[in-house]
Order: C-alpha cells, then structure tokens, then sequence
C-alpha cells in the first residue's frame, strides 16, 4: 500500500511538473501570437480564464486527494471556463453583472482549493 | 491511462497559459487604449449628435428653401429691372436699332453743274439738315441717325466751317439721313408736294429719298454729361 501510494505521489509530481511547463509553454505562446481579443470579450476571456483556473487547482487538490479522474477533470475544465462565459454573456444581455456571480463562486473555491492544497502539503 | 493523463494535463495547462496571457495582453491594451464604459458614453453621445445632424440637416433644407425663393425674387427683381434699363436705353437712343425706314441722301449738285458758286463751300446748311430731321420727327420717326451719328435728345447740329458737326464728330457731304419708322408716311412726308424735297431741290441741293425694309442705326457713343441737372421730386 505504501509502496503503490508512493508510486501514486511519482506519478503525480511528474503530472505537477508538466503542467508547470504546459503552462509555461502556453504563457510563451499567448505572448507571442499575434492576436488581441476585441476588447467586447475581454470580460468573457477573464471569467473563463478564472473558471479554468478553479478547475485546475481542483485537479491538482483531487490528485493530492488521490482521487484524481481524467475524464472528470478535463470535462470540468471545459465545462467550467465555457459555462463561466455563458454566464457573462448571457448577463451582458440580460443586463445583470451575472460574471460577478462566476467570479464570487470560482474565488470562494479556488481558496478553498488553495487551502486544501496547502493542508495536504503541510500534513506531509 | 497515465499517459493521457499527462497529455490531458499538459494540454489543459497550455490551455490556461494561453487564455492567461491573452488574457493578460488584452488587459493591457484595454489599459493603454479606452477604458471600458467609455463606449457606452460615446454611444449615446454619437445619438445625441444624429439627432442634432439631423435637425441641422432639416434646418439646411429648409433655409435653402427659403434662400431659392428669395433667390427667385431677386432674379424677378433683376429682370424687371434690365428690361426697364432695356427700355429706357431704347428711348435714349443707347442701344443700337433696327427696322423699317427710309434713307434720306442730301448732296451736292456736281461741280461742273454749279455754276458760280464755290465748289469749296458746302451750300447744305445746317438748317437743312434739321428741316430734314424735324420733318422726320414729325412724321412719326422713331430713331434717327446722320451719316451713323445717332441724334439724341442732346445732340446738335451746328456748322463748322466747311462741316456740319453732329454730337461733336465732323461731318461732310453727302449727308445720309436713316429714319426708323413706318416707311411710307416718312417718304410721303418728305416729297409731299410743296414739301422738303421739293425746297432742297430748289437750293440745289440732290435729294434722294429711299424706302427700305430693313435699317440699321447704331447706338450713341459719345459721352453723356448731367453735371448740373438733378432729379427731383418736385413739379
């Protein structure tokens, strides 16, 4: 069991340090292109990049949790950002700041997430 | 299933790198450029300028409406007063006329059948040039013209020496008269029996009265001179 968990822990920090360098890779990227978002979608951008954010941090909690599951993490990702920015969208039409709702929601979990993160951390 | 785990990893990290930095990049531009809210401002302001637009544009048509309809009186205006001006030159004697007439030649006798008289001294006088003129007159003439010299109101006929001046220009013979006016009643009156043909003739002066459909008299084109008198309303 210790030595299965301990495999599980490898696997994770590998999966850590990839991401750190996906993101990097992605950073690099975004800076680079030479494409500016219309200023009308900056709002939506934002609250979907905050959503993305919540997902991942929930992943890597799930993961420090053990209970870490692809499908479910990459489905969340998705659903979250586009689900944030429906939300602004549909805000925007209805003429309530429906994004402030995402951003409040996502917030409160991504220190939640934060705060389980550290505790895992910490316990080890 | 490791494997995609990892690929699902690294992809959505790129992914979240990505929209970060966009992200990121717009932020900053919306920063340097303008700021959000501002749009809407502008929006509005751009109605409200339509619609001043369009009430400057109503208020354009209408004013050049209105300038073309005072445009419209004026160029009545100006017409009336060119041809006033027209009829008014007519009756001067300031434009140049045209019409039915008789051309009236006063000469001399040949030399050779003037016998004792000086061949150097015209013996048509001024008087008779103004019998021919005043009888012109008389019979209706409505422009009349010595030798092109249009006779005005102001106009004299004065001997000079060997000449007869007309509006200040030297004349000599033959003396060509031009009449506009009905044809017949010039003609008749001048060679009326006991009339200006048949007085002339007898000075020994050659008259030669000519009816003509179509004649020309030109225009004064000297210079008129009111220096002392001025209209008034008075009488």
């Amino acid at each position: 069991m210790p030595n299965q968990r301990k495999e599980g822990e490898r696997f994770m920090w590998l999966g850590l340090w990839l991401a750190v360098l996906g993101l990097g890779v992605g950073i690099l990227v975004g800076l680079n292109i030479p494409l500016v978002l219309p200023h009308a979608y900056a709002k939506y951008m934002s609250v979907a990049a905050l959503a993305a954010m919540d997902s991942v941090f929930g992943g890597i909690r799930a993961a420090m949790e053990d209970h870490f599951n692809n499908d479910i993490f990459v489905t969340g990702f998705f659903s979250n950002a586009l689900l944030a920015a429906g939300l602004a969208f549909i805000g925007e039409r209805l003429g309530i700041d429906l994004y402030l709702a995402a951003i409040v929601a996502f917030g409160v979990r991504l220190f939640q997430n934060l705060a389980i993160i550290r505790r895992h951390l910490l316990k080890k | 299933m490791n494997k995609s785990i990892y690929v699902s990893v690294t992809m959505v990290a790129i992914i979240l790198g990505l929209m970060i930095a966009l992200q990121f990049r717009t932020a900053s531009s919306i920063d340097r450029g303008v700021p959000y809210g501002r749009e809407q401002e502008l929006t509005v302001e751009k109605r409200q300028l339509d619609r001043d637009m369009e009430q400057l544009r109503e208020e354009v048509a209408d004013l050049s409406a209105k300038l073309e309809e005072a445009g419209k009186g004026y160029s009545e205006a100006t017409d009336a007063f060119n041809s006033e001006l027209l009829k008014i030159k007519l009756y001067a004697g300031l434009t140049a006329v045209e019409g039915p007439g008789v051309e009236v030649i006063l000469d001399n006798l040949p030399e050779n059948t003037r016998p004792g008289v000086n061949p150097y001294l015209s013996p048509i006088k001024d008087d008779d040039l103004l019998k021919v003129i005043n009888d012109l007159r008389g019979a209706g003439a409505e422009a009349i013209a010595v030798n092109n010299q249009r006779i005005l109101a102001t106009s004299e006929v004065r001997l000079a020496g060997n000449h007869i001046n007309v509006n200040l220009t030297k004349l000599t013979a033959p003396y060509k008269v031009t009449a506009i006016g009905n044809a017949t009643t010039l003609k008749s009156s001048l060679e009326i029996k006991g009339g200006l043909v048949e007085y002339l003739s007898d000075l020994g002066i050659v008259v030669k009265v000519e009816a003509k459909d179509n004649i020309l008299i030109p225009a004064f084109t000297g210079v008129l001179r009111f220096d002392y008198a001025k209209p008034t309303q008075r009488g």
